[in-house]
């Protein structure tokens, strides 16, 4: 399955891109495609305790399995006020 | 369908703070309207800004927001709830956030409002970044 994945503040500096796509065996979690992530994008896998991932419009644990087309965000802690 | 009124504006328009006054609306049982702005320090971690430029993942932000109002409706009698908050660049002294929350009594509304506020700045996704002077 494929999945979609947006990057947010400065996740897109360390990513170097904004957005990317990801492919994953069925049955998939959040955790797996994390895992392929950090494997593309080194500098993210420093920032792991402090990333925030959600799928679609809601923050989902790592344990969630993802299906195809999923739209996923990762981004570090928010700040707004 | 919710008892509570909600007003969400995100934007990159400056917030018209006399014009969000000149649209309060209160019941005759509402006794309480608390509101709160936020803006725009001149310093950043010691360091001078001219602005703060914010981003939002704006689908999500609505989400999130909307789930923060219905717990806020189901822990306070809050009548009505207005938000705004900015994107972009927002200059020093500007306001970035806005919030109103009407209520029947002073405590309920206070409680509300620092609530609302401290878990828009845990949940929301909403990102800054300073601009230096």
């Amino acid at each position: 399955m494929n999945v979609r994945v947006n990057f947010y503040s400065y996740f897109k500096e360390l990513t170097g891109c904004g957005r990317t796509e990801e492919s994953l065996p069925e049955g998939g979690t959040l955790h797996d495609l994390y895992l392929r992530l950090i494997g593309r994008f080194p500098k993210l896998g420093a920032m792991e305790k402090s990333t925030l991932m959600a799928v679609g419009v809601d923050y989902q644990p790592r344990t969630h399995v993802l299906k195809d087309g999923d739209e996923v965000s990762l981004f570090p802690p928010v700040q707004g006020g | 369908m919710h008892g509570m009124k909600r007003q969400l504006t995100i934007t990159k328009e400056a917030i018209d703070e006399a014009a969000l006054l000149g649209g309060r609306a209160m019941s005759g049982g509402a006794g309480a309207a608390v509101y709160f702005a936020g803006v725009v320090r001149g310093t950043e971690d010691g360091a001078a800004i001219a602005a703060i430029e914010y981003e939002a993942f704006e689908k999500m932000a609505e989400r999130q927001f909307g789930l923060l109002f219905d717990e806020m409706e189901k822990r306070w009698p809050v009548e009505s709830v207005r938000l705004v908050h900015r994107v972009g660049m927002v200059k020093v002294n500007q306001a970035s956030l806005w919030v109103e929350v009407v209520a029947p009594h002073r405590a309920e509304a206070f409680a509300a409002c620092q609530w609302l506020i401290d878990e828009l700045k845990r949940v929301v996704p909403i990102w800054k970044k300073p601009v230096a002077g």
